[in-house]
């Protein structure tokens, strides 16, 4: 009991470290936007491929990117670099996805060994074919997690959300409120648990953990009442100017527009309908978003400035997706199916070298 | 500048006022400090400055307000940030954003101030209150005093010309308090801001301020006018104060000095006349009696977190019948060891015994049977519907049954049969069935110790919250009540087990000096009761006025321990005011002096 106690106390207090070591150095190479940009293309990159080649492409990009962070990182204030955590993980997940879809998926020409037919789901032939098509996805999904560490290490969550259209300025704030209250909180839960032990509480089923929930929603309670007012006091608009409704209607209208004219064009076959339906949607959803930002007048304190080497970052991201996702040359080969007798993939030359364009932000 | 007229506001749903009848002129440029019992309703009153009431807080206002020919009723709070500054109790709970300047900027970004003009208020603000170092940090990386100072830097970047505080220091320890109110006083003298301060620690702040407003107990009927004026003005009229200026009353030094520097000259004069009084009065109070065993005994206690050395090789014992006061610098490992006394922490070395009993691999909930521990935040441990709840649901913890207790049960009907008292655990997780079993308890035995050999009866739950002062209170809704009267109902919930010993960390924060007093009274009871009780506080006040026994840690280990008087009156940092004011006498509270005085009288006569 008390070894587990002690655990869970290591754990929350790492967790509590981890949000206070999250720090972030004064000068940021890049902007939010950028990285916003190179994020989304590794996403749709990695989503699309399963071709070995280009996911090594890929991955070595974030690799670099990532060892060049946690470079600069070093050199600004001294900190321990990250380099090594993505790595485990990557590891655990192509592991587990490639023995979960070999004991699940027993298509494939190549046998391995044959698990007696009797034995539910795992019976059968395990085959290569199932282990490398598994391992592959397990790959990408590592991709994935190494790209998010690299935005979340740099890029603060309140760049993020000054992204966000000024119209919903208030929810952006309430969102990253909300960020900054979760190491409070963890931080509460341990206290209370300590208080309730202390007045001999034994937590013990489910109904046990309500001594502790009851002062955690009530301190919560408390503090937001308390954060509120601090906020009212410190001259935040929340709905302090009647506005108009329209530019909310509009937004919403844009919305269901573009909804409708992508059905249209989906399932109706109405190509021009739906085209037409979506341009409008798009322009209204713009000048709602427009109309209702000026009704929330903000300023924001140094904005990030953008540099020249961001249009290269950007460029870089763009040039990479878009070879992925249009057809362009030899795009049957980003499709790589090691089914059902497993084969060299192919390899396009042009690709690779557009894929090697998420580089960029390692370089600048 | 700032006007109260006849002004009345209560509360919605409250019968009585929170602010009945206040008028009151405020002068510009004045570092203004507002005082009065808990519940007088200081923070309304500030609230009211910046039409947080009644805005926020909804009710009903009479009267009249104007703040720089402002009405906050009329304008909203918003119009108002701009003139007045506000900051709150807890520097966490106010806080938007995760980094410094992105604080100070908030404000600045809501009133959609151009860029360029606002990175030059927020370099200002930031080099204002000496924050520029720390420009780049986490909230979460600063300590107390850094935050409160964010706070008021987060405050002051619109450039109000008003600053209010609703006890900005309570929840900080003495150094840091003191580095929020020195910023304070700078910020006064340099800027001519208009600062209004609600605060309890009035010995740190009397010197600076040039004025006070007493605000008497609204509920307590016509119990005093409100006052303001002059700080010594004020001093003379009200009961509780610091003791310096106690000792100036009782000794009629006239005008009331306000500084050591000041009371020194009285002082040092009244010594000479009256030295042989003071070589006769008891030097070493309280001489610790320290016969049979120790009621909980640490011998060498290790503590590391991480490679950092929190504890190293600490000593400590406790006997029955004594008070011992635990003071040292943050991070000295106070709160450390504290946690390893109940087990909340486990020591790499060492060991700790209770009751000659080694705790090692005991739950915590069992040790905290016999040990009480009462950790900072006292809310924490609250949670029931009332106050008796809060005393059943921990003697169910520990399956102590006493059935259904209602107020009064035991004096009208004495049926105060369902008493039962498992020693161990595993009867206690049978839970139900054995209630009403009646049993002694055989695992604490100690002669020197009353108390915890009766079994927990109905009768001695009524004692111990009409000892409390909780009687009256017994079935209000704990979170509803004052801050010492929570504090005291959670003291409750840990000690109706009758601990042997009770630990207390930092049981002053947030107290009035009437809450002071009145737990400085409970302590005493409990060590005549027998009670071993160990309090970790950086309040040399309260250690003066309780200690019988002081120790001082440093960097995880006890660097000094002794008599109150020896440790405590040559200590630069922990000498309470009466040991500067008479040193070398062994006086540590103002009673010590009165005493002495009233004795060398009668003596004399």
């Amino acid at each position: 009991m008390e070894n587990q106690l002690n655990a869970r106390d290591a754990a929350i207090a790492s967790e509590t470290e981890f949000f206070e070591k999250t720090q972030f150095p004064e000068q940021r190479a890049l902007h939010s936007l950028a990285w916003a940009t190179w994020i989304a293309a590794i996403v749709v990159i990695l989503t699309l491929t399963r071709n070995p080649f280009y996911l090594a492409l890929v991955i070595g990009a974030v690799a670099g990117v990532r060892w060049r962070c946690a470079r600069v990182a070093l050199e600004n204030n001294g900190q321990q670099a990250m380099l090594l955590s993505p790595l485990r993980f990557g590891l655990l997940v192509v592991t587990t996805a490639a023995l979960f879809n070999m004991a699940m998926v027993h298509v494939g020409t190549t046998v391995l060994f044959v698990l007696p037919a009797w034995i539910p789901l795992l019976g059968g032939a395990w085959t290569l074919e199932a282990l490398v098509y598994g391992a592959l996805n397990g790959v990408a999904l590592a991709g994935l997690f190494a790209g998010f560490t690299v935005i979340n290490r740099v890029v603060p969550v309140r760049s993020l959300l000054r992204l966000t259209p000024r119209a919903y300025y208030p929810v952006a704030v309430v969102i990253s409120i909300a960020v900054t209250f979760v190491p409070t909180t963890l931080q509460q839960i341990q206290q209370i648990r300590e208080a309730q032990a202390v007045r001999g509480h034994r937590l013990r089923g489910v109904r046990s953990w309500l001594p502790l929930v009851v002062p955690l929603l009530e301190g919560s309670m408390e503090r937001s009442l308390q954060l509120a007012e601090a906020m009212v006091a410190r001259g935040f608009a929340s709905g302090a100017d009647a506005q108009p409704r329209w530019p909310q209607m509009l937004v919403l209208a844009g919305f269901a527009s573009i909804v409708a004219g992508w059905l249209m064009q989906l399932i109706w076959r109405q190509p021009t309908w739906g085209g037409v339906l979506l341009a409008a949607g798009g322009a209204a959803l713009l000048v709602g978003l427009w109309r209702a930002g000026r009704g929330h007048p903000h300023t924001v304190y140094r904005p990030e400035r953008w540099r020249g080497w961001d249009w290269v970052v950007v460029g870089g991201a763009v040039l990479a997706a878009s070879v992925f996702l249009l057809p362009l040359f030899a795009r049957s080969t980003i499709f790589y199916y090691p089914y059902p007798t497993l084969d060299w993939p192919d390899f396009d030359w042009r690709i690779g070298l557009a894929a090697l364009g998420l580089i960029a932000p390692a370089l600048g | 500048m700032i006007q109260f007229e006849h002004l009345t506001y209560t509360y919605p749903g409250a019968r009585l006022p929170a602010l009945n009848d206040i008028s009151l002129d405020l002068p510009e440029g004045q570092l203004i400090l507002l005082i009065g019992p808990s519940g007088a309703g200081k923070s309304t009153l500030l609230r009211c400055l910046n039409g947080l009431v009644p805005h926020f807080s909804g009710g009903a206002l009479l009267g009249n307000v104007r703040v720089k020919g402002l009405d906050p009723v009329a304008a909203t709070p918003r119009i108002l940030s701009r003139h007045v500054g506000f900051v709150f109790q807890d520097p966490e709970a106010q806080f938007v954003t995760d980094r410094v300047e992105d604080e100070i900027a908030f404000a600045l970004e809501n009133a959609a101030m151009p860029p360029q003009e606002m990175r030059v208020r927020v370099e200002e603000t930031l080099d204002l209150l000496d924050l520029t170092p720390l420009r780049d940090r986490t909230l979460r990386q600063l300590s107390g005093g850094e935050r409160q100072r964010v706070a008021i830097a987060a405050a002051l970047a619109l450039r109000p010309s008003i600053l209010v505080l609703d006890e900005p220091t309570s929840q900080l320890d003495p150094k840091s308090a003191e580095d929020v109110l020195n910023a304070l006083v700078r910020l006064n003298n340099d800027l001519g801001l208009t600062v209004i301060l609600a605060e309890h620690r009035l010995e740190r702040v009397l010197p600076f301020v040039d004025s006070v407003i007493y605000l008497p107990d609204a509920s307590a009927g016509n119990g005093g006018a409100v006052l303001f004026d002059d700080p010594r003005a004020v001093m003379q009229h009200i009961d509780l104060t610091p003791p310096l200026v106690s000792v100036g009353k009782a000794l009629g030094w006239q005008p009331l000095p306000l500084t050591i520097k000041e009371g020194l000259r009285y002082s040092r004069p009244w010594l000479a006349e009256h030295r042989r009084m003071a070589d006769e009065s008891p030097r070493h109070r309280r001489l610790i009696a320290r016969g049979g065993q120790p009621y909980v005994q640490a011998h060498g206690v290790q503590v590391r977190y991480g490679r950092q050395e929190v504890l190293r090789g600490v000593d400590l014992a406790l006997w029955p019948g004594e008070i011992v006061v635990m003071m040292g610098r943050n991070g000295a490992g106070k709160t450390t060891l504290l946690r390893s006394l109940v087990g909340l922490l486990r020591p790499q070395a060492g060991s700790i015994r209770v009751n000659g009993q080694d705790i090692a691999g005991r739950e915590v909930a069992d040790i905290c049977q016999q040990v009480g521990y009462l950790p900072q935040d006292p809310n924490t441990l609250l949670f029931a519907e009332s106050v008796r709840e809060e005393l059943l649901v921990t003697l169910r913890n520990h399956g102590m049954e006493i059935g259904d207790w209602r107020l009064g049960d035991s004096e009208i009907g004495g049926r105060e049969g369902k008493t039962s008292r498992q020693g161990d655990k595993e009867r206690g997780r049978q839970g139900e069935g054995e209630r009403g079993e009646r049993e002694t308890i055989s695992s604490l035995q100690s002669p020197n110790l009353q108390s915890p050999n009766l079994p927990i009866s109905q009768s001695f739950v009524t004692s111990l919250l009409s000892r409390l002062g909780l009687l009256d209170k017994a079935d209000a809704y704990p979170r509803d009540l004052s801050v010492g009267e929570r504090q005291r109902v959670a003291l409750a919930s840990i000690t109706v087990t009758r601990p042997g010993a009770l630990l207390l960390d930092e049981p002053t924060r947030g107290l009035d000096y009437a809450a002071k007093r009145a737990l400085e009274r409970l302590l005493h009871e409990w060590r005549d009761d027998g009670m071993a009780i160990l309090v970790v506080t950086h309040d040399v006040e309260l250690a003066a006025a309780i200690a019988d026994r002081v120790v001082l840690m440093s960097q995880g280990e006890v660097i000094a321990e002794g008599a109150p008087a020896e440790v405590m009156a040559t200590s630069p940092l922990f000498a309470p005011q009466i040991a500067r004011l008479f040193p070398e006498t062994g006086w540590l509270t103002a009673e010590d002096v009165i005493k002495a005085k009233s004795k060398a009288n009668s003596g004399g006569k």
